[in-house]
């Protein structure tokens, strides 16, 4: 993979260039220099050994080119050499992006020039060559027409591709004509624009290609082998199908780029000072330390303080859970739950395409071709792919990728094209990977007798039916692209036109703040969310539809207040027995909540007593209880037992809108934890209170309470 | 504002409770539950008692869940026997326990000794406890449920799901005595109050079908978080169920409820159009199971013990201590980093609400085989959010399946996820027999679609096309192995699990693992073995053919003035090692030529390092070292 790249921008930093033009209120250095940062910001991100980056600045105050003595390149400063760029040259290079006080300067002399930048750093190895001119075409140009075609030739010799973008330069294929142009300027254009026509480059205006940065870039990459070897059906040694094959990627998960940890470095820190200091430091960039992370085990050990031992890694063995048994496995036997397998790809059997369902599915597809230069393989692997085609069947093979590694069931599917053909392959599930959860059937309801109904108000109407149906039709967007034609035959939303939205916005926004480091995250580019919602025409296509089956739908929101708020549904076993009736019963009747038997009883007077009183009472001996299972606990046995009586209470509290009494409650029992007074330390409860947000209801759940969200923070903190 | 406050103060409410299951089983050791089955001369005949059964069933549920939930808990708890064993707590605190009521395995992670003590039971019958002994009187059901309540709520405190599995056969245990209906009935409503879920799996006796009228009725409550729809059907066991053992047919309906139901999302919003918002709750149906992964252990006492890692976090360069509160979040950017504020953060990542909004319909042929980018998940409608959800729901599936189409709609699964294209694809019922997945739940499913970025280009390629008659031949044999619908069991996974096994359990370690995806080549031989034949040799033959136009081909193009590198390099280095001129080590001016035009970089490996090797230079390395390497020769010596 030698795509090693030298690149030369040609940056116009004439006076001119600093002012507005054609309506901007940005200065044209600004908004050209837009595209120079993205693709070179593009390259730093990349942070890629072997791409280059050299830039030439042009109509700069001073002169300083290798070819300062010659005649013609004054005021044309080489402002970076050609090397790999990181974040230190992308700011020593901002610096140097000013506007001059000159507008002179010869923009063929500035292609010259990185013409033999190119030469010198590339001599005749295989590179990308590219250069890229930003100019407004404002400055007298020395040449003639032959020195156009002599440097042409050369650009072409050198095999450079040269990229010529004009501030407000006419193009009639992106539609932009300037008006009042000055006459330099349009003689300049027909120079370049004659140039870049005789060396096969690019001629452009910057808007275009400003444009262009809003669509994401795919980064392409190179197809990766996940398998080599034969692809057999029956046992090949006597004589059963052999084919060698190759399987490549064919979707794989584009990483999103990860944010990672750091640490600002403390000895910047430290001179920083005050804590103002910090974001000057961020802002520049390059103080962060990376962090690493280092494990220290533990073993239980009671005779310890908080009955754990530290151990060290060294003396730790390798070993595997099962259950809650440690099972050992000496460093002899490190494999011996692996299973043996060796590499091979071989055919189980085939089944009928119309019993695969496309959501079963486990992960990534990959694509299966004939060994390169293998026509016998080639041949043979076509027969079956045009069988599978033919029978309408997909076949289904059991892969070791290599000697060792587990085996996998994948199913293949053929593929014919005009040009090309091969096998995709998904991988499927296996038997335990499946979660076996059960559901009522969508189109009927049993009752509990075992009666089938088909009308029920959980399920649809005719009408419904009918109206969800022409609705579906409407919104159809198989083919509802428009192709060159301008007519909607193309698929909308296919595949090639979906960017992923997260990839795209982190790169962009990660860019963007390396180059502006001041300025706040820049929008969201609306081709991002080009598919967050239905095409507006389409919807409006769609309205009456629509109208017609919200109207048959009858669909209601479910109030907030009623989602967590008392719900007295009177809950019942099969038989429809009232147990509240029976608990009402002197023989069943609780005087006092039982510790044993605490969470139930305590919600049964909850939910059948609208007694103020008895309610308060009862959530007083709840607070008694969990008190006491603190103050017996020995060590942390009883801590998640005092959790959940404190959480059923608590929520029982908000039901009945007791904030007050809670929250009294709760602030004595915090007291009462961090002074010791429930049988010794009790800290680590109050870090696991503080992790389950078991904390004071504040006036946003109860709006009779009298503590606010703050205060309900506050609480957490010690 | 204050209305989406509220509704994260009410999710906070539900953080305490943890997403870990225990599953209790209660297994009837009774007279009638040990009684053998008839004898018989069919082999197939039921050899288990009721109680056999269910204690084989214990047994196979243990082994399975160390494997699929091994940080979950389990236990067993028996009734009607003679000896009593009651909690540890319990008979710490000097409770009177609870009269034949049995705790065989405590309520914990199952521990390698459970299981152990479990499968003496099962397979050899070893009861040195003493527990298989019917009582003489029955225990009562109150005891039974309070004996399970303690347990659940000490062993198993905030536990978010808390499962009572019984088994029996006595339909009428108290022989209609009221009052013991009724304690039995709080004690059940109380289980129900702590969140413990009963499930009864009655077994049926031959003559007789087990009543739930009698008594059990008043025992069991709907799973609270089960669906409207749905009634909590109790399935009977019996030998004879549909063909099956009593084993078997107790496995497949444990099996059907064994797993708590857990949604994966749920008050989802399911925007089909603008204004018509519905309700709905994923699932994960298909979770990838891998061996656990290896741990590290303590050896120095007796028993090995698990080592418990915790990370501390140093400055990479200063290998300074690091406070949690000290970390921040940055990117990584030309070797250097890039920060953003946590709000900026946020303000990157944002994308707006969790949701399922559908943006069109489509054709499902539009829905290539390789647009697959990893699982699916099952969605079903949930009215908590929206009344009548349930019934568009259904609307829309069924329009779907009829169709053939599939929905395509933006979602986001969380607060702050990454947005996903997903195709809505109906699965049909499990009755309807086009269903290909019949193991599978009817209803929508959200299938990731890949993205631009996602997909990768493939190598170049060389078609040598099929004959019609090579084809025919295959076509024999894709029609001889239709294999039958299903799925297989993991190999890898269960042998682990196997070894892992036979280690805890110190017994011997199984040589050979049962794989049952190995294709049966006896088989394809027996079925397919001729037609193979006669495929290879019609492939031969095209073979020929196609070379044989091949080379007149090249014969034509070598005519040529101007022969294209690209096919002469590509024929110089056909696979097998005949080629004409016998080296495709190329000449020097050829190099040249290549080197100028830069068309060095577009020979393969193995040419470069043939090319390499005749010039005795050093073949090691990536290609762009090879390439490099006989650019810098070039360079030098022409």
């Amino acid at each position: 993979m030698a795509d090693k790249e030298a690149t030369v921008y040609i940056v116009d930093l004439g006076s001119s260039m600093a002012d507005c033009h054609n309506g901007r209120i940005e200065p044209d250095m600004n908004w050209s220099m837009q595209y120079v940062w993205d693709r070179i910001s593009t390259t730093v991100a990349a942070n890629r050994k072997t791409w280059n980056i050299g830039v030439v600045g042009l109509k700069t105050d001073g002169t300083d080119n290798p070819m300062a003595e010659e005649d013609g390149y004054s005021n044309i400063s080489v402002l970076r050499e050609l090397g790999p760029m990181g974040m230190a040259g992308l700011r020593t290079l901002q610096e140097k992006i000013q506007p001059s006080s000159t507008d002179v300067g010869d923009c063929l002399s500035a292609i010259v020039i990185a013409m033999e930048m190119i030469q010198t750093f590339t001599k005749k190895l295989k590179y990308n060559r590219r250069i890229f001119l930003i100019t407004n075409g404002e400055s007298h140009i020395d040449d003639d027409e032959e020195a156009v075609s002599e440097i042409a030739t050369r650009i072409k010799e050198l095999g450079i591709e040269l990229t010529v973008l004009g501030v407000d330069f006419d193009d009639s294929e992106f539609g932009f004509k300037e008006e009042d142009k000055t006459e330099q300027k349009a003689t300049n254009e027909g120079l370049l624009k004659q140039l870049t026509d005789a060396c096969d480059g690019q001629f452009g205006t910057i808007a275009e290609a400003i444009a262009e940065l809003s669509f994401p870039r795919l980064k392409p990459v190179k197809p990766y082998k996940t398998y080599e070897g034969p692809l057999t059906l029956g046992d090949p040694q006597q004589g059963a199908m052999s084919i060698d094959v190759e399987r490549y990627f064919k979707t794989h998960k584009a990483t999103i780029p990860p944010a990672s940890n750091v640490v600002l470095q403390q000895n910047h820190a430290k001179r920083s000072g005050d804590g103002n200091g910090l974001e000057e430091i961020q802002s520049s960039g390059g103080n962060f330390a990376a962090v690493s992370n280092e494990r220290t085990y533990t073993v239980n050990d009671p005779t310890k303080p908080k009955g754990k031992r530290e151990v060290l890694y060294e003396e730790l063995a390798k070993g595997y859970e099962y259950g809650r048994t440690a099972v050992h496995i000496s460093d002899s036997e490190h494999n011996i739950t692996k299973i043996e397998t060796t590499k091979g790809f071989a055919i189980v059997g085939f089944i009928p395409q119309e019993n695969f369902e496309p959501f079963v599915n486990m992960g990534d597809s990959c694509m299966i071709v004939p060994q390169k230069f293998n026509d016998e393989a080639a041949i043979k692997l076509s027969s079956f792919i045009h069988s599978l085609h033919e029978l309408e069947s997909y076949a289904i093979a059991r892969l070791v990728m290599k000697d060792g590694k587990e085996p996998l069931l994948v199913i293949l599917a053929p593929h014919i094209d005009l040009e090309f053909e091969c096998l995709y392959d998904v991988p499927l599930p296996f038997a335990e990977d499946v979660r076996s959860y059960r559901f009522p059937p969508l189109d009927k309801v049993v009752t509990l007798t075992g009666k089938v109904l088909n009308e029920h108000r959980q399920l649809p109407s005719h009408d419904l039916l009918e109206t969800m149906s022409e609705y579906v039709d409407a919104m159809d967007i198989s083919t509802y692209e428009v192709d060159d034609n301008g007519e909607r035959t193309q698929e909308y939303a296919s595949v090639d036109d979906l960017y992923c939205p997260t990839l795209h916005r982190i790169n962009q926004a990660v860019r963007h703040r390396a180059v502006y480091p001041d300025q706040p995250v820049p929008p969201i580019p609306p081709i991002l969310v080009k598919y967050a919602k239905p095409d507006e025409k389409l919807e409006e296509a769609a309205k009456t539809r629509l109208d017609d089956l919200i109207e048959t739908a009858e669909v209601k929101k479910v109030p907030p207040k009623a989602t967590g708020k008392r719900q007295r549904d009177k809950v019942m076993p099969r038989s429809g027995l009232d147990i509240d009736a029976l608990l009402k019963q002197p023989e069943h009747k609780r005087a006092k909540i039982d510790p044993n038997n605490a969470i139930p009883e305590f919600r049964q007077i909850f939910n059948m007593s609208d007694d103020e009183d008895v309610v308060k009472d009862a959530a007083k001996q709840m607070g008694q209880i969990i008190r006491d299972l603190i103050s017996d606990s020995m060590g942390d046995l009883n801590y998640e037992r005092a959790i959940e009586d404190l959480g059923v209470l608590r929520e029982g509290m908000v039901d009945f809108e007791f904030a007050a009494l809670f929250n009294t409650f709760l602030l004595d029992l915090k007291k009462k934890i961090l002074s010791g007074e429930l049988g010794g330390d009790r800290r680590e409860l109050w870090w696991m209170l503080k992790g389950k947000g078991l904390g004071l209801i504040d006036n946003v759940a109860v709006e009779s309470s009298n503590v606010t969200p703050e205060e309900a923070a506050e609480f957490y903190k010690k | 504002m204050a209305k989406s406050l509220k509704k994260t103060s009410l999710m906070r409410m539900f953080i305490y409770k943890s997403q870990k299951d225990a599953l209790l089983f209660a297994i009837d050791v009774s007279k009638t539950m040990q009684k053998a089955p008839p004898a018989s001369d069919d082999k197939k005949a039921d050899t288990d008692s009721g109680m056999t059964a269910a204690l084989k069933c214990a047994y196979q549920v243990m082994q399975q869940r160390i494997i699929s939930n091994p940080k979950d808990m389990m236990g067993i708890l028996l009734f009607n026997t003679e000896k009593s064993k009651s909690n540890d707590e319990d008979e710490e605190r000097g409770s009177p326990g609870y009269p034949h009521c049995y705790v065989y395995v405590p309520l914990d992670v199952p521990a390698a000794d459970d299981v152990k003590k479990l499968k003496s039971l099962v397979e050899d019958g070893e009861d040195s406890e003493e527990v298989l002994i019917p009582s003489k009187e029955p225990a009562t059901i109150k005891d039974v449920l309070f004996c399970a309540n303690q347990i659940m709520a000490t062993k198993a405190p905030n536990f978010g799901s808390r499962r009572l599995f019984i088994i029996t056969d006595g339909d009428n245990p108290h022989l209609d005595d009221k009052k013991m209906n009724e304690a039995a009935a709080v004690r059940a409503k109380d289980l129900y109050d702590l969140g413990v879920f009963i499930t009864l799996f009655p077994v049926g006796h031959k003559d007789s079908s087990f009543d739930l009228g009698k008594f059990w009725n008043d025992i069991i409550f709907k799973d609270p978080l089960a669906e409207l729809t749905d009634p909590e059907n109790v399935l009977e066991s019996k030998s004879g169920n549909d063909g099956l053992s009593l084993l078997k047919s107790l496995i497949k309906n444990i099996d059907s409820k064994k797993t708590p139901k857990r949604a994966y999302f749920s008050s989802m919003p399911f925007e089909i159009g603008a204004g018509l918002t519905i309700s709905v709750k994923g699932y994960n149906l298909f979770q990838k199971q891998a061996p656990a992964r290896s741990c590290y252990v303590w050896l120095d006492d007796e028993k090995a013990q698990i080592a418990v890692g915790e990370t501390a976090r140093t400055e990479k360069d200063s290998t300074r201590d690091v406070e949690k509160g000290e970390l921040k979040k940055a990117y990584k950017f030309g070797g250097e980093y890039v920060y953003f504020s946590p709000e900026e953060q946020t303000e990157v990542k944002k994308f707006g609400e969790k949701t399922i909004r559908i943006i069109g319909f489509k054709d499902r042929s539009l829905l290539k085989f390789w647009m697959a980018i990893k699982k699916s998940i099952f969605i079903y409608p949930s009215e908590e959010g929206y009344v009548g959800s349930t019934r568009v729901f259904s609307a829309l599936w069924q329009k779907l399946v009829k169709s053939k189409k599939v929905g395509i709609a933006w979602h986001i699964a969380r607060k702050n996820a990454n947005p996903q294209l997903v195709a809505i694809i109906p699965s049909r019922s499990q009755s309807d027999e086009k269903s290909g997945t019949p193991y599978l739940p009817a209803g929508l499913w959200l299938y990731p679609i890949p993205f631009a970025d996602d997909v990768r280009a493939g190598p170049e390629l060389q078609i040598v096309r099929t004959t019609n008659e090579l084809t025919d031949k295959m076509n024999k044999i894709t029609g001889q192995l239709q294999m039958p619908r299903g799925l297989y069991p993991n190999p890898a996974l269960q042998w682990h699990y196997k070894i892992l096994q036979a280690l805890a359990l110190e017994e011997e370690v199984p040589d050979k693992p049962d794989d049952a995806t190995v294709p049966k080549n006896k088989a394809i031989s027996k079925r397919a073995g001729g037609y193979l034949q006669e495929w290879a040799d019609v492939a031969n033959e095209a073979l020929v053919k196609h070379q044989e136009q091949k080379a007149i081909k090249r014969e034509l193009d070598a005519e040529d003035d101007e022969p294209r590198p690209k096919k002469r390099t590509k024929t110089a280095t056909a696979s097998k090692k005949t080629d004409e001129d016998g080296s495709s080590a190329m000449t020097d001016a050829a190099l040249k030529k290549l080197v100028n035009s830069g068309d060095v970089t577009k020979m393969k490996v193995t040419e470069l390092k043939d090319a390499l090797a005749a010039r005795s230079l050093d073949t090691k390395g990536r290609k762009a070292d090879l390439v490099e390497r006989l650019e810098q020769w070039a360079e030098e010596n022409m």
